[in-house]
Order: C-alpha cells, then structure tokens, then sequence
C-alpha cells in the first residue's frame, strides 16, 4: 500500500465511522418518539462526535486535494466524501431536532400508533442502515432497496401528514402536539432524502456518473 | 520544530560578484522531508549543494554564515569534507551508476571505506537494494552492467549507492525529474519510507512532487528564502503572497 493509498483508507474509515455514529443517533430519535424520552447529554456526546468527524473529513479532504492531486476513481472518491459527510452531518442535527421535539408531543402515543409513525421509524432506521451498508459494499440490490425505501417513506409520511391535519382540524387540542409532530415526520422524511443523496454520491464515486437530479423521488 | 538535523544561519553565496543566495536562515528537521522549490534559478540547487559543500569546487564561489550539521559548522576550517560528504549522501537528476556490475556500483563505497569482508558486502548489497525497493528486480542478475537497467531502476540503484555508505541525510536534485510517471511514483514512495531512518531535502521542479513526497517546504526565490513551513500549510495557506502565487501558477 502506498501512503497515498494509506491516507485513503484512512478517510474511509472515518466516513464509516461517521455513518454509524448518525446511524445510532436516528436509532436513538426513533425511540424518543416511539418509547420514552433520551437523555440529553448521551445525545450531545454523539453529535459532538458526528460534528468533528466531520470536520476532520473537511481536513482530511482539503489535505488530499493540495497534496496529492487526486484523479479518476480516486478524485470521485475524495469529493463524493465530502458531500457525504455533509449529509450524515445533517443527519445526526434532524435526529438530534427529532429527540428534543418527541419530548413536546403531548399524547404522543396515541398520535404515534394512531398513524403508525412506528412504522415510519423503522423505515427510516432501515434505509440509514442501508445507506452505510451500501457505502461499504457498493451492492447495486442495497442501492435499489434505499430508492424504493425512500418513496415508501415519503409516501407514508405524506399520508401521516394528512391524517394529522385533519385530527387538528376536528380536535383543536391537539394543534400542539400535532404541529410538532408534523415537524417530526418531516424531519424523519429529511433524514431519508439525505440517505438517498449519500446513495447517489456513492454511485457517482464507482460509476461517474452524476445522478442526483434524476431520481423524481429525491428532493434534493 | 524538535530534532533539527541542519540549522543554517544567514548563509549567502557568491558566484564572483553575484550573489546567488541572500542569507538564508532555516531548520530541517531530522527524519523528515525537506522540499525545496522555487522557480529556475532561485538558488535551490546552489543551496543543496551547500548542505554537502559540492560548491567548493567551483572556484568564484564565496560562502558567508554557518551551515551547521548536528551542531557542527561544516564551513569551518577544521573540518574534513571527506568526512562530510560520508554522512551526506547525494542523489542527482540523471542517473549515473558507474559502469560496472549491478554488485560492483553498491560494493563500491563500502569497499573503499575499507570493508573487504565479502560476506558482509554481500549484506550491505542485498539492504540497500532492499531499502531502495529494488532488491526484487535485480536479485538475479546482480553481475549484469548496471548501464543495462532502464532509467528507474538506475535511479533507484543510485539511491541504492548512496544508502550503501550508511548515510545521515540524503540530497536529492530532482531525482525524478527524468523518469516516467511508475518510475516517478516508484521514487516518491521510497522517498516516504527512506525518511524513517534518513533526513532527506530535495529539490524539485515539480510542486506536484513537492506537495506529495514532502513533510516541509521551502520556497526560494531570487536567492532568497521566502517562506518554510509544514507542506499541508505551504500547499493549503501559504503566509506569504509570492508563495502563494508561485504555487498557484500566477507567478509575475
């Protein structure tokens, strides 16, 4: 292995690293919402983390950048990690907004199963296991499985949405906790969509092609 | 910076009347790479050859200030360039094995130290083909002429050469300015290993090279040393605008 190749496996490592941390930071979300509420400071130990992991793959970027004038596959490498560590960053902030936002919803298990937001959860939880999964195994099924993902969640959390509009229409009382449960699902969908950036970065990084505008499913 | 190998004070040089090197003030640290760049005739080169003192060979050549390896001033009067350039290996931009054996060009140096042991040339020939990455390539025609082998391999044999006298710190003047790009990468990557055990400086047309083999660089220009400082900081903030220029190609 040359220390070029060195330095690469190195940033590597640290996207893994990263990729997992924001992968138990939304395993942590999904249960302030679904069971009971999580302590603040294990939360705040874990974005701390998330935000100096990303930090060190800024540096570690700009590093091989000027340094080592990377090209090919190694170039796509270098600036697919760059967004993707934008992405997981932006991640751990929804699951950390989603667990300081469960602890103000007021009947929130009624609301929760009411509109089977556990299911969305889960599905969530699933395609950001997906999405590191397929950062390390660049299999084509895994990266199919986060696109259909995706539009399942979108379309459950548009049906969830609506479904809670019209509970606050008909009961007054439950504007609160409604509204932040909306912002909740939307933050949960959010999370998805930058699952299924992080996908497309990956399949820019191994076939070069650029697809993020493609997919009518993603946002962004 | 923690184990400086060679502190060079105000050094200027003269070529007659020109000044070619403005006191030039630096550290180099030990067991690392030292690179330094800078445009033609900036006096990079000149300033190598001072670390080994190749330039008391040109004879319009005045030195002023103190060169100083692990503390000792190898300007002053007293002190043996022979013994000098044993510690100070060199490394040039064309290769130049001798016109001998593959075995001969390694056994050379160390045959003239005085080491006539053949069991222990024989050793001394198999490391330094090793560290210098070549060992594989050659091992079975060590009594071939080395002017057989391709440019990289005469490269990494004349780095071979000089590993083979057990040198401190090793100079090299564009060591692969005239090699493919493999051979090219070959080089760099030895560079990066050879830095374990040896103090390295080289001087090198190519920022890219600098960038990529380098722990340090400096900058010259016009005789003078602009800017040193780690390569990541050099290659990504430079203090100094003709640095940053230069690196960035905006140079005049």
């Amino acid at each position: 292995m040359t220390h070029f190749e060195i330095e690469l496996e190195k940033l590597n490592n640290v996207i893994v690293k990263i990729g997992s941390l924001a992968e138990s930071q939304v395993s942590e979300s999904v249960k302030a919402l679904l069971s009971e509420p999580i302590e603040g400071k294990e939360v705040k130990k874990i974005e701390n983390k998330i935000d100096k992991l990303d930090v060190k793959i800024d540096e570690i970027c700009q590093s091989i950048f000027a340094l080592q004038q990377p090209v090919a596959s190694d170039l796509r490498f270098i600036m697919g990690a760059l967004q993707i560590s934008n992405e997981i960053e932006r991640i751990g902030d929804l699951a950390v907004s989603i667990i300081k936002r469960a602890k103000n919803i007021k009947d929130k298990h009624d609301l929760v199963s009411k509109f089977e937001i556990a299911d969305l959860g889960r599905q969530v939880e699933l395609i950001t296991a997906k999405t590191n999964s397929y950062f390390l195994t660049r299999d084509e099924h895994t990266f199919a499985e986060i696109f259909s993902l995706n539009a399942a969640i979108k379309n459950k959390s548009e049906e969830a949405i609506q479904g809670i509009i019209s509970e606050m229409k008909s009961h007054s009382k439950t504007v609160l906790s409604g509204t932040n449960l909306v912002i909740v699902i939307k933050h949960l969908e959010r999370i998805s969509d930058h699952c299924s950036n992080i996908a497309e970065h990956v399949y820019f990084i191994v076939y070069a092609k650029i697809i993020k505008h493609e997919n009518p499913n993603t946002e962004s | 910076m923690r184990d400086i190998k060679i502190q060079v004070n105000d050094l200027s040089l003269y070529y007659g009347e020109k000044k070619a090197l403005k006191e030039i003030s630096m550290q180099i640290p030990a067991n690392k790479v030292t690179a330094l760049i800078g445009p033609s005739g900036c006096g990079k080169s000149t300033f190598l050859r001072c670390i080994n003192r190749m330039n008391d060979l040109i004879p319009s050549v005045k030195i002023t200030g103190e060169l100083l390896v692990e503390g000792i001033d190898i300007y002053d009067k007293n002190v043996d360039v022979v013994n000098i350039r044993k510690k100070i290996g060199m490394v040039f931009q064309k290769s130049n094995p001798f016109p001998k054996s593959i075995y001969e060009n390694i056994a050379y140096g160390p045959r003239i130290n005085g080491i006539k042991d053949k069991t222990q040339l024989d050793e001394i020939v198999e490391t330094s083909l090793r560290q210098a990455a070549i060992w594989d390539e050659l091992k079975d025609r060590l009594g071939d002429s080395a002017l057989g082998l391709s440019g990289g391999q005469q490269q990494r044999l004349c780095i071979a050469r000089t590993l083979a006298v057990s040198p401190d710190i090793i100079l090299m003047d564009e060591p692969a300015s005239a090699l493919d790009p493999i051979s090219t990468s070959k080089i760099e990557e030895l560079v990066h290993e050879l830095k374990e055990q040896y103090t390295i400086i080289i001087v090198t047309h190519n920022m890219q090279q600098a960038a990529r083999t380098s722990d340090h660089t400096a900058f010259f220009y016009m005789g003078e040393l602009i800017e040193m400082g780690k390569t990541n900081t050099i290659f990504t903030k430079p203090e100094k605008k003709q640095t940053e220029d230069y690196i960035t190609g905006r140079f005049g």
